[in-house]
């Protein structure tokens, strides 16, 4: 107290004026500074007093490392809770309490209903697509029976009501196209037919039977079953662009 | 046994076929609450976050053979959780247009339905000033207000740049605590 008046008489007689004026700290100090200063402080020293103790071997760098780890952890947490007091104190103030509740024992059976789930998708993805395939033939073999059975059934009514019309029938009502397929008796013969086929003739016949190629024929003959799947999508952003590629050196290689 | 607490060891473990399931149950209890929490505060219902939660880990079962570690799994969990979190609020709003204009009110009632609800409560009050706000900046408030994520970090799950994402934060609170105070 002594060495206090007694600067203060100093200054008083050096500058009236700077003595009178209070004294009061105008520089600020961060908050929390001082409570996490002893921290800083016994992990510095900590690090330097292990440099220096060579008998205690770890790792190099480590200490350099763990330093920095110590510090942006602490500084994270701090970073944030300092960032929302500047911007709203009330904010700050609501941070902890909690508003929504968790059903009892939920997190430790989470993980067990998860792989309960995993299971049921695999068993299901196998049978969902055996029975696709399934329905994809009999579908097919449905279609094709209908068709056989309504052209017998015309080219009966047909023969009963006039059976001398026949030959005419098949000679004159059937579109010459329709009359060339007659003599295909296989696919292995189809397909020979088709490979024969000059391109005027296809592109003659798109020409006249284009909108038979609309777009539910299209999408149902698509084969989706080597599309990534849409996770891949999620995790790899290229996913998209590989599979194209991919698609394209297959096309290019047929 | 040793407690296994590092990534890396749950990789490892997932990868060999005989403990798969293993290392798999130890990324589920280590990343769970947090992901919860953060699908939580964005769906609001226990049920909803629940189903995205349980969703996203089997994404996560699917594709963990094909994460790369140059990114940290941590960070690529958030990123899934927070993708399946905006699909599935996509999903009630296109279910939603007919009966409720505008999806943030079906939130908010969500919220409010909420058995312990009250709205003269401050925290409440906080959670409708969050429901407030725009999807992309309730992501960023929650993020960082809640589960303190450092903007670096945030920047890799969001795809954002760090300046963006503290203008955002800076934004999002203010409006947070003028909706509190005008409420």
């Amino acid at each position: 107290m002594e060495k206090t008046s007694e600067i203060l008489n100093e200054l008083q007689a050096i500058s009236p004026f700077l003595a009178n004026i209070d004294k009061i700290n105008v520089f600020e100090v961060p908050e929390d500074y001082f409570q996490l200063l002893d921290k800083r402080i016994t992990t510095t020293v900590f690090l330097t007093g292990n440099k220096k103790n060579e008998t205690q071997k770890v790792p190099e760098g480590y200490f350099e490392g763990l330093s920095n780890k110590i510090l942006s952890a602490i500084k994270n947490t701090e970073d944030a809770k300092e960032e929302i007091k500047n911007i709203s104190p009330v904010l700050f103030s609501l941070k902890d309490k909690s508003t929504f509740t968790v059903p009892e024992h939920y997190f430790e059976n989470l993980s067990n209903t998860i792989f309960t789930k995993i299971k049921v998708k695999k068993a299901k993805v196998i049978s969902i697509n055996s029975s696709k395939r399934w329905w994809k033939y009999a579908a097919a073999a449905a279609v094709a029976g209908i068709i056989t059975i309504g052209s017998l059934q015309i080219f009966n009514k047909k023969s009963i009501s006039d059976n001398a019309d026949q030959i005419a029938f098949a000679s004159a009502n059937v579109p010459d196209y329709i009359k060339l397929s007659f003599q295909y008796k296989t696919p292995q013969q189809l397909d020979n037919g088709i490979a024969s086929l000059s391109d005027a003739d296809i592109v003659n016949y798109l020409q006249q039977h284009g909108n038979v190629l609309d777009d539910d024929l299209i999408s149902n003959n698509i084969d989706t079953t080597e599309l990534p799947d849409a996770v891949d999508y999620l995790i790899n952003d290229n996913t998209l662009n590989n599979f194209l590629k991919m698609d394209n050196s297959k096309a290019q290689g047929e | 046994m040793t407690q296994i607490q590092n990534d890396q060891e749950f990789l490892e473990l997932f990868r060999n076929p005989a403990t798969k399931e293993q290392g798999f149950t130890g990324i589920i209890k280590k990343y769970q609450e947090k992901l919860y929490w953060h699908i939580r505060r964005m769906v609001i219902s226990h049920d909803d976050t629940d189903d995205v939660l349980q969703n996203m880990f089997i994404k996560v079962w699917k594709g963990l053979d094909n994460f790369r570690e140059d990114s940290q799994l941590y960070t690529w969990l958030y990123r899934i959780a927070t993708n399946e979190s905006l699909t599935f609020l996509n999903q009630q709003k296109k279910r939603n247009t007919v009966s409720i204009s505008n999806d943030e009110n079906g939130l908010s009632n969500q919220l409010k339905s909420d058995s312990h609800f009250d709205a003269n409560k401050l925290e409440w009050k906080l959670q409708l000033g969050i429901q407030s706000l725009p999807e992309k900046q309730r992501l960023v408030f929650n993020l960082r207000y809640y589960d303190e994520m450092p903007y670096e970090e945030m920047s890799r799950v969001l795809d954002t740049s760090e300046g963006a994402l503290k203008a955002s934060y800076h934004h999002a609170a203010k409006k947070i605590e003028e909706f509190i105070l005008n409420h």
